[in-house]
């Protein structure tokens, strides 16, 4: 009897052992990293060859690894792709390492689908962190650990009529201007009559940012929804609404040219502003861009929006796609063409400040670009970064329905302070 | 055993059932998440469970597996009972691991299987200690074992989430159907503890009687021993008198007829007379050793040297030397291959025969005849003396007949027709022994 036992132990024990080697024992047979990508330009503007980056630097990277090959599933394009990515994560066959999208981030890292970073950070010695823009490197940060490494950013500008604003003869704002500044020529544009409009699209929430405010603390704890620079966002906000006396402003009216002001992503800016795209879209009207008015206690600044790389927490590849995420993000010729062809800001000071590499970028615009290397410094370096947590999505319909009906009625810093305690036993709740 | 069946086939219909439970979970979870990515659902369910599923094939791979290593030991098991009591261990061991597992692999929606696994130890395991272990650690897992509380932990998406897909109709009819099958688990693990308890009471209370009957028939064993010791002291009591009887009786009778012959001769023929002297010490010696084999054996000594026709013959011999009767000794059964209790009865027989003759009826002729027919032997002494006017059953005759019949055989005796031709006209004793049969035995 014992005998036997011994005799299925083994068998037992061999085919174990045969299952742990059967992936192991495939010959030469090539080492594929899998990486998720779109096609298109997430931030909606035209893209000639979208895949021609990630080709090239598959192309580096198989050179530089003999022996793996990189692959990708083409045609998801940018709208699908947080859909796509979901189903492949249920399914279980998400790739190596994919894009994460900025909205997606969040949820991502929540679920544990994003594999942390900080260990391998923290053991490369080729990877240094002070190359990028500190805000762009936030972006991929949750809950103080880093997740994702950013790829390109896009602030949010003030898109500038400058048509509308030299027929009433106000001049073009600079790169400092304040929020005094913006309600003035608001005011003075406004006509309700000519259906002329002063601003459409801003929000509390960019006047919040520019006004050194934030609605959360890093960790997710507490909100600060009464503090006094989140509630003179809140009622300068409400104060330019009132100027159109209770119209909707829509975005044809921006498009159309009856409206002055409109907050955009840079990634439009770089689109449309030069030769062919500039026929297709804002063609009725000469325009710009300037960074967003400072309020009071801030100063021009905006929020950014980053495409960013992350590891799946499930691949079996980790650091090949460790390897091959630093390429798309770190390397600076990969970055250099990317800043060229696509439409956003690399996360890279060295790339991103180049002013030969600036010169090349905005050399289609006529009338040359306000972009300069300092403003670009200046808009990186300070954007904000919303701090992400699992609780963000919650609170912040909360928030936004507290704002709403302190809209509607009296604006009253009591009933923040009830709103914000609210919010932070939700927050400590959760 | 009824009981043994009953248990076996709810055990049976708990394996298919858990079964059944595993396949639910791991089809629902499976064809739910390809539904979910089918109708475009994948990143609301993500947002909803913020927890990223593990993959699809894992559940039903991984639990179906666990189940059927767990089937496969609970059968072994049965089939291949082992006596080696650590070794026994490490199956139960190996038993609850397994269950760990699939409840594991099941992402804790289920616990139930912690029920089949604590029916099947229980059964097997008999010792009490091991059997409360066993029942503790299962009954935790069963009861803590659930997603509810696991879940405090641990991140793991909840089966309602992917019910959640479903139409509240089906909802409905797939939490009823759960319900149904886990309720219907409990039930039968309930079953088979009042089945397989009452059983052992049965068990218990069958031997606790079966105790009872063997006690009673140790009283009745232990009488029976002391009745079969008192009659055992009787008939030794009674054979140790024959004994004596028939060895000194005989060989004082002969002893005496020899002196008194040797007496009656001395004047007339001293030298027969000296013979016959020679004769009674001789007769006087074979006594002694008689006796002397007597009290050692209690049996003739020529028997325990000679065969019984050789004993019988020498009898004969040292009877006509000491008597002066005319003894004609017929030997016609062949080689007389008996058991010693036999031989021994012939012997005295024989003995006493030619002793009472003698003594009794004055004869000075004696025929002796052993014949066999089959299994019956025949021994018959005839003399020519004045036979027994009442013929009284003394020592010597009765014992002969209690002998015989011990051994089965009969005894006859009586006076002799006066017509007889061949002259013998005195007492006659025949005996009729139906002998057992002997392997070897020529006839």
């Amino acid at each position: 009897m014992k005998k036997w036992i011994w005799k299925g132990h083994v068998v037992v024990l061999l085919v174990l052992m045969l299952c742990l080697n059967l992936p192991g024992c495939g010959g030469n047979r090539k080492t594929v990293l899998t990486i998720g990508v779109y096609s298109g330009s997430y931030w909606n503007t035209p893209n000639g060859n979208c895949y021609q980056i990630l080709d090239d630097a598959i192309a580096l990277f198989e050179e530089s690894h003999p022996g793996v090959k990189v692959e990708y599933a083409s045609g998801i394009p940018a709208g699908d792709y947080s859909e796509w990515l979901a189903e492949q994560i249920m399914k279980g066959t998400e790739p190596d390492l994919y894009f994460v999208l900025p909205e997606d981030f969040d949820l991502l890292v929540s679920s544990g689908a994003l594999a942390q970073l900080d260990e391998r950070i923290a053991e490369d010695p080729d990877f240094d962190t002070s190359l990028y823009y500190e805000s762009c490197l936030r972006s991929g940060q949750f809950e103080g650990s880093q997740y994702a490494l950013p790829h390109e950013s896009v602030p949010t500008i003030m898109f500038v009529n400058k048509t509308l604003l030299e027929a009433n003869g106000i001049e073009m704002p600079d790169n400092d201007w304040t929020w005094e500044d913006f309600y003035n020529i608001c005011d003075q544009i406004t006509d309700v009559d000519q259906h002329q409009y002063g601003v459409y699209g801003y929000s509390w929430l960019d006047a919040m940012y520019s006004n050194g405010a934030s609605l959360f603390s890093e960790d997710g704890r507490s909100c600060y929804l009464a503090e006094e620079n989140v509630l003179q966002a809140i009622q300068f906000t409400k104060q330019l609404g009132e100027l159109g006396g209770g119209y909707n402003v829509s975005a044809r009216d921006f498009d159309v040219g009856r409206v002055a002001f409109q907050p955009l992503l840079y990634s439009e800016y770089r689109a449309y502003q030069p030769y062919p795209w500039r026929v297709k879209k804002y063609s009725a009207f000469q325009w710009d861009c300037v960074s967003m008015p400072a309020g009071p206690s801030g100063s021009n600044i905006s929020e950014l929006h980053t495409m960013m790389l992350g590891i799946s927490s499930r691949t079996r590849h980790g650091d090949l796609a460790w390897e091959f995420c630093k390429l798309l993000s770190i390397n600076e010729d990969v970055q250099r063409k990317l800043y060229t062809s696509s439409h956003g800001i690399s996360p890279l000071r060295a790339v991103a400040e180049d002013p030969e590499l600036l010169q090349q970028i905005h050399h289609d615009i006529p009338e040359g670009s306000g972009f300069s290397p300092e403003m670009i410094h200046r808009i990186m370096d300070n954007a904000v970064v919303v701090p992400r947590f699992d609780a963000y999505d919650q609170a912040m319909i909360m928030a936004e329905s507290a704002i709403q009906e302190a809209a509607s009625n009296q604006l009253g810093q009591s009933k923040m302070l009830i709103a914000q305690s609210d919010i932070n036993i939700f927050l400590n709740k959760s | 055993m009824k009981t043994e069946r009953n248990l076996m086939t709810i055990a049976t219909v708990m394996f298919a059932l858990n079964f059944s439970i595993l396949c639910f979970y791991s089809l629902i979870c499976v064809t739910t998440t390809f539904r979910i990515c089918d109708t475009l659902g994948a990143h609301d369910f993500l947002t909803l469970v913020r927890q990223i599923p593990r993959y699809p094939w894992q559940m039903p791979v991984q639990s179906l597996s666990l189940y059927a290593l767990l089937c496969a030991v609970s059968y072994f098991k049965i089939f291949r009972p082992i006596e080696h009591f650590p070794l026994r261990v490490v199956i139960c061991a190996t038993e609850i691991v397994l269950c760990a597992g699939i409840i594991f692999s099941l992402d804790f929606y289920y616990s139930g299987v912690a029920l089949l696994v604590l029916a099947d130890l229980v059964h097997y395991i008999r010792s009490n200690k091991l059997r409360l272990c066993f029942i503790v650690i299962l009954s935790l897992m069963f009861a803590f074992g659930r997603y509810e509380i696991v879940s405090q932990f641990t991140k793991s998406i909840a089966f309602s989430a992917y019910l959640s897909y479903y139409t509240p109709i089906t909802q409905g009819i797939f939490t009823s159907l759960e319900s149904l099958m886990v309720c219907l688990n409990i039930l039968l693990f309930v079953l088979y503890m009042i089945l397989l308890f009452t059983g052992q009471k049965a068990e218990n209370e069958r031997i606790r009687k079966l105790n009872e009957q063997l006690n009673q028939a140790n009283d009745q064993l232990r009488d029976y021993a002391i009745n079969m010791e008192r009659m055992t002291q009787m008939r030794e009591r009674n054979r140790l008198a024959r004994e004596i009887h028939d060895t000194l009786g005989h060989t004082l009778t002969g002893i005496i007829m020899g002196a008194d012959a040797g007496l009656a001769l001395l004047d007339v023929a001293p030298e027969e007379s000296r013979k016959r002297i020679q004769v009674v010490a001789q007769t006087a010696r074979n006594g002694l050793t008689d006796v002397r084999r007597s009290i050692k054996a209690l049996r003739p000594d020529a028997l325990e040297r000679y065969s019984l026709a050789q004993a019988l013959e020498d009898l004969v011999e040292n009877f006509r030397l000491t008597t002066s009767a005319q003894i004609t000794y017929c030997q016609e059964a062949g080689e007389l291959n008996l058991d010693s209790d036999e031989e021994d009865a012939l012997y005295r027989v024989v003995q006493e025969g030619m002793t009472n003759a003698v003594r009794h009826g004055k004869a000075d002729r004696v025929a002796i005849r052993v014949s066999r027919t089959g299994d019956v032997v025949t021994v018959s002494v005839r003399d020519n003396g004045t036979g027994c006017d009442k013929p009284e059953e003394g020592f010597g005759l009765r014992h002969m007949r209690e002998r015989l019949e011990m051994l089965g055989g009969t005894l006859s005796y009586g006076n002799l027709d006066n017509s007889a031709q061949d002259g013998y006209t005195g007492f006659f004793i025949t005996v009729e022994l139906s002998v057992r049969n002997r392997k070897g035995d020529s006839l």
